[in-house]
């Protein structure tokens, strides 16, 4: 791992961060322990580890949404104080609006951005033919399976085209065909806009699967950041080859599984 | 993918449910009026007429009062009929109504997402809403006189409590997982206000609205029997007085009805804002 990477040149640069949560009883429980990681721009990079472990405050800092820390955060070379459109995130509980119809939650972050209307509509419409939900363009979310809303959360995030991407388990609570299904979806659109994904997951076969790289945190610290050398897109028999397999005792055993 | 005919099917489904439904709604309620109106009638020939009058004795009653009633200038409230009391009363309310509850969601709202307004508002709004109505309404006529400002106050306070109430829960309740999301997809403030909290709020307030103008029907009423210029509150008061049943029973059917026609207008507004819930 470069230890001092140059956040001019990496799209997210984190060092030596450490974040301090205070508990009920005013107790202090670190949840990120001296992290340091660079990531490169177009890196599909996924993160494993157990809950409660610090996937998700990494995330949360880089997102701009948790404010206190300690050490240096970078995204596209700015220092990170706060959420930015630069920094797209899909959260892992549902968080499509459902006050508003799929089309204009697609292209909320366009609207609050000045696009005009037909504009905004040209870019929902497009993307939501890429995730296979053109023809409910008009529909409430309530009228959609969780499978569907998550289709729509990320051609939501994809519609603003942030040069990075942030996903905090966004499959999780999917059903395993559904969750398949989205990876693909996710896969491609990656392909194809060559985005910067930090992609939190705590399923290693979707970490393998997706990423091209994969780190592990535990107890709030980087414990194996392994480059995936596997040619995407990866199938079920490339998962299963001598090298995945290594890979992927590699990172359950630092997951401490094995 | 089969998320169009999925949904598809969902939204035909899901509509002719909803009108299959609401014609069974629009034929059971006015059965249920029914029924009340024939327990009404049967209790009413069993008692005497000092007591309780048939819903017909009523019903005459309103119609040959409704816009001349001789008996209201006797009794000191000038040359008019139950029409325009209810006016009198229907203003003070919606003013009441519209000024408190407007009061009331802001601060509500604004004391859910500041905390320091919170540690200020909530205590007040605690101790006022301890206060009964029996209570308060003396006090503003003490301090305003007997002028339709002091109904008009009584209604606001107390819908600016209720609503306060009302609108700050429904903020608490507002997922902050949409108010972040708008946040990294380059929402400003003015614009999460616009379009994340108030629509996240809209079901719980339209909801206490609803409570709210019920309630503001009988603070008012109540106020203008304690003491008013005009108002029907006045005319049950003056009708009791008397001992006028089918009068008093005229003035608070009169009251209910407008009181019914406000929640109904309510619900279809609740309707169509709400129609994504």
């Amino acid at each position: 791992m470069d230890a001092r990477p140059n956040a001019m040149t990496k799209a997210i640069v984190v060092r030596n961060l450490c974040v301090d949560f205070t508990r009920d009883d005013g107790g202090r429980v670190r949840a990120l322990n001296n992290v340091s990681v660079a990531i490169a721009q177009g890196e599909f990079i996924c993160v494993v580890g157990r809950s409660g472990h610090g996937k998700t405050t990494l995330l949360n800092v880089i997102g701009g949404l948790l404010g206190r820390y300690e050490g240096e955060v970078y995204a596209l070379g700015k220092k990170v104080t706060g959420p930015g459109i630069d920094r797209g995130v899909i959260f892992q509980r549902d968080a499509v609006f459902p006050w508003m119809r799929v089309e204009d939650n697609v292209a909320f972050g366009l609207r609050v951005a000045g696009i005009p209307k037909s504009e905004r509509a040209r870019i929902a419409r497009e993307h939501l033919d890429m995730v296979g939900l053109g023809d409910v363009k008009r529909a409430w979310p309530r009228e959609l399976s969780g499978g569907m809303r998550a289709r729509v959360a990320v051609a939501g995030v994809f519609a603003s085209d942030p040069p990075i991407l942030l996903a905090d388990e966004p499959f999780g609570a999917l059903d395993y065909v559904t969750r398949r299904q989205l990876q693909e979806v996710l896969f491609q659109l990656w392909q194809r806009t060559q985005k910067t994904v930090l992609f939190v997951t705590h399923d290693v076969d979707e970490a393998l699967r997706l990423g091209s790289r994969v780190i592990v945190i535990s107890n709030g610290a980087i414990v194996e950041d392994q480059h995936v050398d596997l040619p995407p897109p990866r199938t079920d028999d490339d998962l299963a080859t001598p090298r995945s397999l290594e890979l992927k005792h590699l990172l359950l055993r630092h997951i401490g599984l094995e | 993918m089969t998320a169009d005919d999925v949904s598809a099917a969902v939204g035909r489904r899901g509509k002719r449910t909803l009108r299959t439904r609401d014609l069974g709604d629009a034929l059971t309620a006015p059965a249920g009026v029914v029924l009340f109106l024939l327990v009404w009638t049967a209790v009413a020939s069993r008692l005497p007429p000092s007591r309780l009058v048939s819903p017909w004795a009523v019903a005459i009653d309103l119609w040959n009062n409704f816009l001349r009633s001789p008996r209201m200038a006797v009794f000191g409230l000038g040359e008019t009929g139950y029409g325009e009391l209810l006016l009198y009363t229907a203003r003070n309310v919606l003013i009441g109504f519209a000024v408190g509850s407007a009061i009331g969601i802001i601060i509500g709202i604004a004391s859910a997402r500041f905390r320091l307004l919170r540690i200020i508002i909530d205590p007040i709004v605690l101790v006022l809403g301890t206060v009964p109505v029996l209570v308060a309404a003396p006090l503003f006529l003490l301090w305003f006189g007997v002028v339709p400002f002091t109904q008009v106050l009584l209604v606001a306070g107390y819908s600016a409590i209720m609503m306060e109430i009302f609108s700050q829960a429904a903020a608490d309740n507002v997922d902050p997982v949409y108010e972040k999301s708008a946040m990294t997809r380059g929402a400003s403030w003015y614009q999460r206000l616009r379009f994340i909290l108030i629509p996240g709020v809209a079901p719980e307030i339209l909801g206490g609205l609803r409570i709210t103008l019920a309630s503001a029907w009988g603070l008012e009423t109540f106020a203008e029997i304690l003491g008013a210029p005009s108002g029907i509150g006045q005319a049950i008061k003056t009708l009791t007085n008397v001992n006028n049943v089918a009068g008093m029973l005229a003035c608070v059917s009169l009251v209910a009805i407008v009181a019914i026609a406000a929640d109904m207008l309510l619900v279809v507004t609740n309707r169509h804002i709400t129609r994504w819930a």
